[in-house]
């Protein structure tokens, strides 16, 4: 169901303001979702006072240096801080990106921050991606092969591996399927970029038998047509790959399929 | 336990940019058209009637009013027509880049209010 507003228990009120303390030259502002499980108040946005001159240049930095130095108590995901893990994937400045690869620069005037959208909150800048794990779940993301050899290895062409390219990199930070609107709207039933580029990864290996059932099993009307190429998803991927374009590929085999 | 977990705000902080906005506008023009056939059917019902509704709707169509109604519906077939078309390339599998996607958005935006001063003007026999 289409739901613009935000439920009472979720509407952002003001939060507290942190004065820069260093007598730095060179402040931003930097406004961040905060919620705290413990109490029973809604979520509220803290702004903090940055000394530029002593941050490295990436948003998690800025992170880092408010829990460090100014508010211990703010809680977010973070752990290889170059974009590989896919842990501090979050909303900045009105759009998804990870926080170890958005430089601070690249966002005019005040930063923002927020957790990814349309997810329930743990804390913080901490949502709940239970749900798009199951659905990853659900389209079985490992190889499927009839071949009773188990110890040989299956062989693959250059051009067929080639297939592969711009899907295997994927790393599940939730960026694009968090910036989806069709995915906030019906997030329980449409599995959404992330997981339907993972789809598209097993549909085109070439070394896996179990093609036309991953076809059918994905080609529903929710499941799969609620993309209405909108193409957030691909301008979020922090790793530069296009989600779109891989649910564009799937529905173009179900168009020319004969089952 | 009661589930007091807040949403984390969505479209009201989300960043918009020329392919969302082609895409809300295709569903609202949408919504516009399916209303502009609706009241085109009526008009042609009401002006074969009587020569006196003729008159009344001539009339109407030629205020200030009536005019922006026709242009605004001019304009919503318009965007439309493009959107659609590009809605067909992109089934095709392309233009799916995102550099792409912002040109053919835009040529949508800016097409569909050329294209409404063109039919605006062929109407008028201008042209």
């Amino acid at each position: 169901m289409v739901k613009l507003n935000l439920p009472e228990n979720s509407k952002v009120k003001r939060g507290n303001y942190f004065r820069d303390k260093t007598g730095s030259n060179n402040i931003r502002k930097v406004n961040v979702y905060r919620w705290n499980p413990s109490t029973k108040e809604n979520p509220r946005i803290d702004t903090y006072e940055v000394d530029m001159n002593n941050c490295p240049s990436k948003v998690l930095d800025i992170l880092n240096k408010i829990k460090n130095e100014i508010d211990p108590t703010l809680a977010y995901r973070r752990s290889c801080a170059h974009g590989v893990c896919g842990s501090c994937a979050m909303n900045i400045g009105g759009k998804n990106g990870l926080a170890c690869t958005t430089p601070h620069s690249e966002i005019d005037g005040d930063i923002d921050i927020y957790p990814l959208p349309h997810l329930k909150v743990k804390r913080d800048l901490i949502g709940d991606l239970d749900g798009l794990y199951k659905q990853y779940q659900s389209i079985e993301p490992w190889l499927k092969s009839n071949s009773k050899t188990e110890t040989t290895e299956i062989y693959q062409s250059k051009e067929d591996r080639a297939k592969l390219d711009g899907a295997y990199e994927c790393i599940m930070c939730a960026c694009c399927s968090t910036s989806c609107p069709s995915y906030w709207w019906n997030g329980d039933k449409y599995l959404g970029p992330a997981v339907l580029l993972q789809a598209y990864r097993w549909i085109v290996d070439s070394r896996d038998d179990e093609r036309k059932a991953r076809l059918k099993k994905v080609a529903d009307e929710l499941k799969l047509y609620r993309c209405h190429t909108i193409l957030n998803c691909t301008s979020a991927c922090p790793k530069g790959l296009n989600p779109a374009k891989a649910i564009a590929e799937i529905k173009k085999m179900l168009a020319t399929a004969n089952f | 336990m009661e589930n007091k977990e807040p949403l984390s705000p969505h479209i009201q902080i989300y960043k918009w940019h020329i392919s969302s906005l082609v895409s809300i506008s295709h569903r609202i023009t949408g919504i516009i058209n399916i209303i502009a056939i609706t009241l085109i059917c009526l008009w042609i019902c009401i002006i074969s009637l009587s020569e006196n509704n003729y008159d009344a709707m001539n009339l109407f169509l030629r205020s200030f009013l009536g005019k922006f109604i026709i242009l605004g519906f001019t304009w919503s077939f318009s965007f439309q027509i493009l959107s659609e078309l590009r809605h067909l390339i992109m089934d095709l599998g392309y233009g799916f880049q995102i550099k792409t996607s912002r040109i053919t958005g835009l040529i949508v935006i800016f097409g569909s209010i050329i294209l409404t001063v063109v039919l605006y003007l062929l109407g008028k026999s201008y042209i």
